[in-house]
């Protein structure tokens, strides 16, 4: 019974840790732009420095 | 500064950035390290059938003279974070993801900037940096340097309020969901322990944690829909809200009774019933978004100052007077104002003096520069393209033909939603019909003297199986698979309604210019009169001297021509007319066919292959195309013709369209002749011209009116008021953003074919959302009644909700079906 009532109480505070981590999301805006993380994947941090730049 | 142009993306860029490439023996220019990769990629790849496919046709922002960014505008934006200075701005010209790619490099890239993120939708950018090492002024110069413009970021109230509301809506569903998923194992161990049997103990522990876990759901997540049917009972008024909260509560407060009685418990009825009608509510809310913001677009299209004359009295006096610049809010009918080349016309007026152009096409869709001489007409928010304009203001404020438009969106925004309210009205008898028949089975069964208990617990599992589960998942799943299948075929749906309206399309309208047409004048023909010249060189002349000229029809003839321009000198302009300059030593003239003549060129060189110069050029004419000459020496050398090609794709369109018993009609702000002629071309017969943005809305109307169903394609701000009177609306991707924003759904890749296939998609869809909603009560109407028999068990109750459920899942799947469009 008491491993039962401690897996219980294990995945309520799982879940509380990762509906904290959600509310967290929405309040710091991660959901404002749902478009631009499949763009921004693709772009290269750095650039070759000889190929870019002023001939 | 010398300006190349990319041969990937089509930028123009200051010929210092180039990087240059040699392929397959020709010289390639490119503006970034990217394009040029994409270049080898495609060309590698053996699909250079991209470079030529491609259509780039985007009438783009109005050319305006750039100006410095007015940096003022800013200053109050601006906010202290961490000893850096932040500010928002908006970054006008942004179409694609490489547009947001190359400002937040471009930026980035300068020295003290430490953090820029733009973002893709609403294309506001959140720039950061140091005060000690860069200005802000030379951070919006940069923008405006890579062809952007800044523009202080404001939000209306009204757009916060939406925003807020939104964000609220996915906390609420955020949070209903995690505990649903929670509740969800506590509920299966309770439904197997009803069949296999389970401990006592760990019965109630498990009941009393999906109570616990239930409660949030109602009284946090479920609070939007408790309070509005709160109110709603206090004036007799019952919606869908009213239904989901009696049924919600009735299903805790009876699992709750349960609990006790050591029954079997519905908790996770209550909890889903929310949990999804939110979701539905959000997906619904975030397709929405934008549409509101139309309005906001549109004011800004009105100039903010207008140059006042104050020292003249005298007609001839008035070009060299001085002026003074003034709010628009203090412009008064009477003003005199002054109006300069490239600067926007600040409000309705009549010209006194000048002679100019003006390119209303934003407004009116008259595709073609207008040319205004003293007593014509002006339209404020019109741009004025070559000469300087007196002008008297004759209209203020809310009587101009631009408030004109903008009332006709408001007004057409504000009247839509009919389907809504019939469908509330349904659940308006619906729900106290379910009330009366709870409140009536718990009084028989008391009458029939059973104990309270039992009843009581008959009357509101009579609530509980009326709940509308399925009926809450019917629409939103349906709609959401739509608006994917849609969007993987280019179309940007707004919201869910649009699929019954356009299920019953009878009627489509397609504006002709940008819509059915590319929207861009290009050069289709070239006749070489004087059989002498090199074949190539009238078009090389012709492109050389319009090469100084800003005028549409011009540019069309310069972007034929892709190599080097002839020096030209003593360049002259005449608005309306043509121009003249001398290449090659010779005086040389291009324009209309009068222009030519006043200037004794209207003979046909001794060589020439035809004898008329008028049989040549009236087909064209009379089909709508403009006939530019080009003329030296006493004879006309070169005929061009220009005209605003069909789209290539337009055919196919009518023809499906047509297929499924459909009218078509075009409508357009130009001249008869042109409007008739491209329809004609496309294969419809019935087309109307001369409409204005007002009379593109009545005609729209007229035909409603008479009982049609009008889905109306458009891609102007002319189209935006005729755009949301239609029953569905449909923008062209590479319009306005006006025209975006009143549609209902928008062509991103302006591919008209979308077109028929969107309609069908639609009416397969609105079929299965009737199945499923016929569904849902179908399940209603069967246990409603086992309720009130109180035969119902309540195992099999709750499996008849999720066959309900999943039948309506699968059903909604069946949307996913491929088409031939």
């Amino acid at each position: 019974m008491w491993t039962l009532i401690f897996l219980i109480f294990l995945s309520l505070v799982l879940g509380i840790g990762a509906w904290l981590f959600f509310i967290w999301a929405v309040k710091s805006g991660q959901y404002d732009d749902p478009e631009g993380p499949k763009y921004r994947m693709l772009d290269d941090d750095e650039e070759p420095d000889n190929k870019k730049g002023h001939p | 500064m010398e300006r190349l142009t990319c041969s990937h993306c089509l930028l123009s860029f200051p010929a210092s950035d180039a990087l240059r490439t040699e392929y397959d023996g020709t010289e390639h220019v490119f503006c970034c390290n990217g394009c040029r990769g994409v270049f080898l990629l495609i060309r590698n790849e053996g699909l250079d059938a991209f470079y030529s496919k491609r259509r780039w046709d985007s009438p783009g922002r109005p050319a305006e003279v750039a100006k410095e960014p007015d940096t003022a505008a800013f200053l109050a934006d601006v906010m202290e974070v961490d000893g850096d200075k932040e500010l928002d701005i908006f970054i006008d010209g942004i179409r694609c993801a490489s547009c947001v790619w190359l400002n937040e490099k471009f930026l980035s890239r300068a020295e003290g900037v430490s953090h820029v993120r733009i973002n893709f939708a609403t294309h506001r950018a959140k720039i950061r940096w140091d005060p000690a090492v860069i200005d802000i002024s030379a951070i919006l110069q940069r923008i405006q340097a890579i062809g952007y413009s800044p523009k202080p970021y404001r939000e209306s109230e009204q757009i916060q309020a939406r925003r807020a509301e939104s964000r609220d809506l996915l906390v609420r569903f955020g949070t209903a969901a995690f505990l649903s998923s929670q509740l969800m194992i506590y509920s299966i161990a309770l439904y197997a322990g009803y069949f296999q049997g389970i401990d006592q103990k760990t019965k109630i522990i498990f009941e009393v944690i999906a109570a616990l876990l239930t409660l949030p759901v109602l009284l946090y997540s479920g609070m939007p829909f408790m309070r509005s049917s709160v109110s709603g009972l206090w004036h007799l008024h019952f919606t869908m809200d009213s239904l989901i909260a009696t049924g919600s509560v009735s299903a805790y407060v009876y699992s709750v009774y349960q609990m006790f009685r050591g029954g079997t418990v519905y908790f996770d009825t209550s909890a889903m019933i929310i949990t999804l009608i939110l979701l539905g509510r959000y997906l619904e809310s975030t397709a929405k978004g934008r549409a509101s913001e139309t309005i906001a677009k549109l004011t800004e299209l009105a100039p903010v100052e207008a140059r006042i004359v104050t020292g003249a009295h005298d007609i001839s006096d008035m070009p060299s007077a001085e002026t003074e610049m003034v709010q628009l809010s203090a412009l008064k009918t009477g003003d005199i104002v002054k109006i300069l080349p490239g600067e926007k016309i600040p409000s309705d007026g009549i010209v006194i003096c000048g002679e100019s152009e003006t390119d209303e096409s934003i407004l009116t869709g008259e595709s073609r520069p207008l040319r205004k001489t003293a007593g014509s007409e002006l339209i404020g928010g019109s741009i004025n393209l070559f000469g300087m304009l007196i002008a008297r203001i004759t209209r203020t404020g809310r009587d101009t033909v631009l408030s004109g438009i903008i009332k006709a969106v408001e007004d057409a925004q504000s009247g839509k939603p009919q389907i809504q309210i019939l469908a509330d009205r349904i659940v308006g008898y619906f729900v106290p019909a379910i009330i009366i028949t709870a409140i009536a089975t718990t009084a028989l069964y008391l009458l029939k003297g059973f104990s309270t208990d039992h009843s009581l617990m008959i009357g509101i599992s009579v609530l509980v199986i009326a709940c509308p589960c399925s009926l809450g998942l019917a629409t939103p799943l349906a709609v959401l698979i739509f608006t994917t299948m849609a969007s993987s075929r280019g179309i940007l749906v707004k919201g869910g309604e649009v699929i019954e309206n356009l299920s019953r399309i009878d009627h489509v309208v397609f504006d002709k210019t940008g819509t059915i047409t590319e929207g861009k004048p290009s050069l289709r023909e070239i006749i070489r009169i004087d059989r002498e010249a090199e074949e190539t060189y009238p078009l090389k002349v012709a492109a050389s001297l319009e090469n100084l000229s800003e005028h549409s029809l011009g540019q069309a003839i310069r972007d034929a021509w892709k190599h080097d321009l002839l020096n030209v000198s003593d360049f002259r302009a005449v608005p309306g007319r043509g121009i003249e300059g001398r290449v090659d030593g010779r005086r040389c003239l291009i324009g209309n066919r009068a222009f030519l003549a006043e200037n004794d060129i209207d003979s046909l060189p001794d060589n020439s292959p035809i004898t008329s110069l008028d049989e040549l050029t009236d087909p064209f004419e009379r089909s709508g195309d403009t006939v530019i000459y080009l003329g030296w020496s006493d004879a006309v050398r070169a005929v061009f013709v220009v005209s605003d090609c069909l789209r290539e794709e337009a055919k196919d369109a009518v023809n499906a369209i047509a297929e499924r018993n459909i009218n078509i009609t075009v409508i357009s702000g130009d001249n008869s002749i042109t409007t008739a002629a491209v329809s004609g071309a496309a294969g419809i017969r019935n087309a109307e011209a001369g409409m204005s943005p007002a009379g593109k809305r009545d005609y729209i109307h007229a035909l409603q009116a008479g009982g049609s169903h009008i889905l109306m394609a458009g891609d102007g701000i002319n189209d935006a008021p005729a755009l949301t009177e239609a029953s569905v609306g449909m923008a062209m991707g590479r319009g306005t953003d006006i025209a975006m924003e009143s549609a209902d759904a928008v062509l991103i890749r302006n591919d008209l074919t979308a077109i028929p296939y969107f309609i069908g998609l639609s009416a397969r869809t609105y079929r299965i959302i009737k199945q499923n909603i016929f569904w849902a009560f179908f399940y209603n109407i069967v246990a409603v009644p086992l309720a009130v028999s109180g035969a119902l068990h309540p195992i099999v109750a709750a499996g008849a909700m999720a066959a309900s459920s999943l039948f309506v899942v699968i059903n909604s799947l069946r949307i996913r079906k491929k088409d031939k469009f």
